[in-house]
């Protein structure tokens, strides 16, 4: 944060994406992409995915007046480096409007600002639609298939593919979004993907659970009467279990056991 | 008291705020004093786009906090208020004796300063600012959320440093 002795002149959206940009040549836009994937690399407890962000914008930067090493290109590599934390996919919001920011030339205590309140957005809009909404859709779509009698390797590969070509298409569409916006990203944030997005995606996962359970079941234990009860019972059971330790034990360690209690379960049955 | 905390924290408005400390407290309302943000729309609007549609955002200056301090804790609405630095919230307590107990939620690395936890790096003015404020009677704790433990101010300086 910068200091409150400084306060700033009323600015609004208008007035900040007015200003030209300069074209971003495809090598340099290639080069971010590539880093986008790596955006985590270099994540720690000092300065989270600040460090990140700035190898991420850093082919950018090498077009500021001096060039690569150049006294502009220091400034803004050490500004971009600093402390940062959003959603890894959505940072590429981030990382397109913080570039087109440093090659407009805006003052560095307003880009210091602009990355400050980038976090907030980016992080909540990325948990909701990326952890709550896409990763759980693909994997009760996966599950599907599997309940429609598709082969398990076929069943990963789905999910794999569905998985990844969304946050590959996302994370290209928001350094495209953040680019042409700069500062006046905001809007950008309203587009319908970010704001309809998570619940729409929330939805259609819990549908696809809703059918994706008994075409499970069905295809794991049979038809038979019995092997239903037995399926019933302990759903009934583990929700129970779970109800009973919310709150008490973390949610991976319960994850954990179920993932060993299943696996134990499929080597006993093809021993 | 429905204005249920008072945190430093200078992401502002972000996941452990709005869902960490929103969703246990109920918070309807967050009151985000800060001189600059408001007087900046853009950064306005860019916070507001981190909250849910239940939840409102106040934007206050440190007078305006002042003058509607007793509005706010009148609310039937549960509500949070919350500065991105230590001075802002100093300047707050000194003319509201209301304020009994500051969190710190997050102060992160900046050159000059030295970590006292993960989540809370101090410089050393900061640090007086801090034994000051706890000198008037104010309860300080550092908590990043509500399931951690609050670690009170003594036992944050008198931790190991590292720079």
């Amino acid at each position: 944060m910068s200091s409150l002795s400084h306060p700033q002149p009323h600015v609004t959206p208008a007035s900040l994406v007015g200003v030209a940009a300069p074209p971003l040549p495809l090598a340099t836009r290639l080069r971010i992409v590539i880093r986008l994937f790596a955006i985590q690399a270099s994540w720690n407890y000092e300065v989270l995915m600040g460090s990140g962000i700035g190898f991420c914008v850093e082919p950018a930067l090498r077009l500021l007046p001096g060039g690569q090493g150049g006294e502009a290109y220091r400034a803004a590599l050490a500004r971009q480096s600093q402390y940062f934390n959003a959603h890894p996919y959505l940072a590429a919001i981030a990382v397109g409007a913080l570039a087109r920011a440093e090659l407009e030339g805006q003052p560095p205590a307003r880009i210091e600002r602009f990355r400050t309140a980038l976090c907030g957005p980016l992080g909540s809009v990325g948990d909701r639609l990326v952890w709550v909404g896409l990763l759980p859709t693909a994997s009760w779509f996966a599950l599907v298939l599997f309940g429609l009698g598709v082969g398990a390797p076929g069943c990963v590969l789905a999910f794999l593919l569905l998985f990844n070509v969304a946050h590959v298409a996302l994370r290209l569409w928001g350094l495209e979004r953040g680019w042409r916006a700069g500062l006046g990203v905001a809007q950008s944030l309203a587009h319908p993907l970010l704001r309809e997005g998570p619940t729409r995606l929330a939805r259609l996962g819990t549908f696809l659970s809703g059918v994706a359970v008994p075409l499970v079941i069905a295809r794991l234990v049979g038809d038979s009467l019995a092997a239903s009860a037995i399926a019933v019972a302990v759903a009934l059971g583990g929700a129970g279990v779970l109800v009973y330790l919310h709150g008490r034990v973390e949610g991976w360690r319960i994850a954990l056991v179920v993932a060993v209690a299943a696996l134990a379960f499929l080597l006993v049955r093809h021993a | 008291m429905p204005l249920d905390l008072h945190r430093i924290d200078d992401r502002l408005i972000h996941g452990q705020v709005v869902v960490g400390w929103g969703q246990p407290l109920e918070l309807r309302v967050i009151v985000l004093v800060d001189d600059e943000v408001a007087g900046s729309e853009w950064e306005q609007d860019l916070y507001r786009m981190g909250v849910p549609p239940d939840m409102t955002v106040v934007f206050c200056t440190v007078a305006d906090a002042v003058a509607q301090h007793a509005t706010f804790v009148a609310d039937a609405r549960h509500a949070m208020l919350l500065t991105g630095d230590i001075d802002t919230m100093a300047r707050l307590c000194a003319e509201l004796p209301a304020i009994r107990r500051v969190n710190l939620g997050g102060i992160h690395h900046k050159p000059g300063r030295h970590q006292r936890l993960r989540y809370v790096f101090l410089a050393d003015d900061e640090e007086q600012a801090l034994r000051a404020l706890a000198g008037r009677g104010v309860e300080i704790t550092a908590q990043d959320l509500p399931s951690a433990r609050p670690v009170p101010l003594a036992e944050l300086l008198a931790g190991a440093t590292s720079a």
